[in-house]
């Protein structure tokens, strides 16, 4: 067993999920889900990110537009779709039973 | 004093250092090259580049306008090695480049004196391109053969564009070390050319 891709499994999953987190407040732009990521400290460097939304998006989770920025080019906003809530609302739900059973196991 | 370079970084223009400019163009490629088998590897280097843009302008100020090996050195550790962005590859992540034996006929336009067909003709065979041009010339005066031959063969055979491609089109075995080479000898050709 190696420990960094036990991890390393462990946190794509909670990653993707996470993702889909953020943007269920606001529709935002690349930059500032990388914000809040770094400040929670699931992702350490930022390339990470890039290659999970495109598949999310490319899967139909999420949705992007094209806005004006105040300074540089425009950016790429994402929102989640339809089916991405849905996704979401499923996630919710597993990642509170993942803890309840974890908590279970680890308090016997 | 140094030489500066301007380029196009995700939709803005930057002036960087020539040194600052061979190290982001190698990795650039080695992205490029790691997010080879993605279905929509364009758009994650495009979001990439742009995120690289948008650090650049953070570091210019009127007093400082362009951007060093420093610079990029920060900021292509901020966005992470193409080793630390893999997540989800696992210990496999070298097997996807293995395809042994992979041997394509491409256009080798590196080398092309007209569309790089007789190039990668002779990529191919391993013979020195000049013998089958002057049998394509040969016969093209002899009824007009030789430019139908080259006609079709500009068409039909791809452009070795990737560096993967290009170890394809001579044949040696597809593996992380040949690309390694490969990409050494390109950008020290690059770096020839701009000393010149």
């Amino acid at each position: 067993m190696d420990l960094e891709n036990t991890k390393a499994q462990m946190r794509k999953g909670i990653l993707e999920y996470c993702i889909l987190s953020v943007l269920s407040r606001n529709s935002c732009y690349s930059s500032d889900i990388i914000k809040e990521l770094k400040e929670a400290r699931l992702i350490v460097v930022e390339g990470t990110l890039y290659p999970l939304l495109t598949r999310q998006k490319n899967s139909g989770l999420l949705s992007y537009r094209w806005e004006e920025s105040p300074q540089g080019p425009p950016r790429k906003y994402y929102e989640l779709t339809k089916s991405g809530r849905n996704y979401l609302k499923e996630l919710d739900k597993s990642w509170k039973e993942l803890v309840e059973s974890v908590n279970l196991i680890r308090k016997r | 004093m140094k030489i500066t370079v301007s380029v196009n970084i995700g939709g803005s223009s930057f002036n960087i250092d020539e040194d600052a400019y061979s190290e982001l163009k190698r990795y650039l490629k080695n992205l490029e090259i790691h997010f080879a088998d993605e279905e929509s590897a364009s758009e994650i280097l495009a979001d990439i580049e742009s995120r690289i843009s948008e650090l650049f302008r953070q570091k210019l100020t009127t007093f400082k306008q362009v951007i060093t090996i420093d610079d990029v050195n920060e900021v292509t550790a901020i966005l992470g090695s193409p080793e630390d962005i893999s997540d989800n590859k696992g210990p496999s992540a070298g097997d996807k480049f293995s395809v042994p034996g992979a041997h394509r006929m491409y256009r080798d336009t590196d080398h092309r004196v007209i569309g790089g067909v007789c190039a990668g003709m002779g990529a191919y065979w391993n013979i020195e391109p000049w013998i089958i041009r002057i049998i394509i010339v040969a016969l093209t005066m002899t009824g007009g053969l030789g430019i139908l031959i080259y006609l079709i063969l500009y068409i039909v055979l791809p452009e070795a564009k990737t560096t993967a491609q290009k170890i394809e089109m001579k044949g040696d075995p597809v593996n992380i070390h040949n690309i390694k080479e490969s990409v050494k000898k390109e950008f020290d050709a690059v770096r020839k050319n701009m000393k010149l």
